[in-house]
């Protein structure tokens, strides 16, 4: 590789890991999070057939599932101004993002908590304990350490998927490669470079989950 | 202390308990054996609404309850009256992700709102009277059947119930574990505990019970001192049951 080459590497790692922690990670972590308090609202939504809110959470788990997430960015960032709903480009990506996990993990939560045996529900009544109660303190905590490895499945993708903001004009780590490839015309190179920043990343969240399912597998044998 | 009137259950179309009537009094232990299915398990559960029962009465300390079409107990008398009954459940039902001493203190700090520290002292006491001292820090799993299950007693104590119930607690035990539940209860039994218990355990009902009370189809066939019900049951329904758990006991 010739010293240029070297150099447009070089050069261009700063701008990238800057929008990546100025865009990428903040977009992946705020959407992550709120993805999962919707996730779970809508589990316990449909787990407990509250009339109407359950039937709404149906169809959004149905529509958010069944349409591509760059036409739901689209429809959010581009569509939705012709009504009067105007969003900056970084909370349009946060909205998207977030309905989308929300869809997705809610079918991840509601199959953890229904994976808790009924026993617990009971022992946790039989001591006057409110359904709220033994939701928090019995049932959620062990329906978490069910749901970490599917849901470090979901988190890694939305780390990828994060991507697809360039589309709606947010500028994160793969926004920036695009314009470095086209100043420098190294296309290859630009590219491969924001790959390996996304599998360092991915990488390191891998490990991280592997630390979570250690720690959440205290009480358990198996 | 405990008292209930033609009390009915039904799942369906199928009648589970058809009009019972008991009364226990406090510091009494009352025994319910009976063939699978005669629905005995059902009306223990009903005792703390786990089930509610389609209709009939239920008084238990200061709680009376009316239960049939258009009367359902309101939220706050569910949780009051479960407040005041403990339940030890056939298959322990320990909290898995909470250490011993954690199990029996979570009612305490969630449902009695004590603080820690006096929550744990209690919880510590309790676990002594059970006989696990040195075991406040294991997980249920690291506990053999028989240790886990006098946990589970030890939690259901700690919010001081009225009275406790038992749905078979030894019938998931290795045989060589049961003695040492048995002797629990038995302790329990002495020193004034009311206690309601639903078992196989001809012998225990014949050492601890007060009062023993045969189920059948959902309804008592038979109840009375344990002599009398166990020895010398009045129908022939009732001394075919005994005589295939005494053959059973061998």
């Amino acid at each position: 590789m010739d010293e240029r080459k070297i150099q447009i590497l070089i050069d261009s790692l700063l701008p990238m890991i800057k929008a990546g922690l100025q865009f990428t990670i903040p977009l992946t972590l705020i959407s992550f999070a709120l993805g999962l308090v919707l996730a779970i609202l809508v589990a316990l939504v449909r787990l407990w057939k509250i009339p109407v809110l359950s039937q709404i959470a149906g169809i959004y788990v149905w529509i958010i599932r069944g349409t591509p997430l760059l036409v739901q960015l689209f429809i959010i960032f581009y569509g939705l101004p012709s009504i009067g709903i105007e969003f900056d480009p970084f909370p349009a990506a946060v909205i998207g993002f977030t309905l989308n996990m929300g869809a997705y993990n809610s079918e991840i939560v509601r199959a953890a908590i229904q994976s808790i045996s009924n026993g617990q529900w009971e022992a946790a009544s039989s001591l006057g304990m409110t359904r709220g109660q033994a939701l928090r303190r019995i049932i959620l905590p062990q329906a978490a350490r069910v749901s970490v490895p599917p849901l470090s499945n979901s988190f890694i993708s939305l780390v990828k998927d994060t991507s697809l903001a360039y589309t709606i004009t947010v500028i994160e780590m793969f926004q920036v490669s695009k314009q470095i490839s086209a100043t420098t015309y190294e296309p290859l190179l630009i590219y491969c470079e924001v790959a390996v920043l996304y599998l360092v990343l991915c990488t390191v969240l891998n490990a991280l989950q592997n630390v979570m399912e250690k720690r959440l597998a205290r009480f358990s044998a198996s | 202390m405990l008292e209930i009137r033609n009390l009915h259950k039904s799942f369906g179309t199928l009648d589970v308990l058809k009009g019972v009537d008991l009364s226990l009094e406090k510091g009494k232990v009352l025994v319910i054996i009976g063939p699978s299915g005669s629905g005995k398990t059902t009306l223990l559960r009903c005792l703390n609404l786990l089930e509610m029962p389609s209709e009939g009465s239920l008084k238990l300390g200061d709680s009376a309850l009316e239960f049939g079409t258009g009367r359902k107990p309101s939220k706050s008398q569910i949780l009051k009256l479960r407040q005041s009954t403990g339940m030890v459940f056939q298959s322990y039902n320990l909290f898995p992700h909470k250490t011993a001493i954690e199990n029996v203190m979570e009612a305490q700090i969630i449902v009695q709102k004590k603080d820690k520290a006096s929550a744990r002292k209690r919880s510590a006491e309790l676990l002594a009277k059970v006989g696990l001292s040195g075991k406040e820090d294991s997980y249920p799993h690291q506990l053999s059947g028989g240790q886990q299950q006098r946990v589970g007693i030890a939690r259901a104590l700690a919010t001081d119930p009225q009275v406790m119930l038992f749905d078979e607690p030894t019938s998931a035990l290795d045989p060589e574990l049961v003695g040492e539940v048995l002797k629990v209860m038995k302790q329990l039994a002495a020193e004034g505990m009311t206690m309601v218990v639903v078992t196989h355990e001809m012998k225990f009902a014949a050492e601890a019970a007060d009062t023993v009370v045969l189920m059948d189809d959902g309804v008592v066939l038979e109840q009375g001192r344990p002599d009398q019900v166990l020895r010398n049951p009045s129908s022939a329904r009732a001394a075919q049951f005994l005589n295939v758990l005494i053959e059973k006991e061998g």
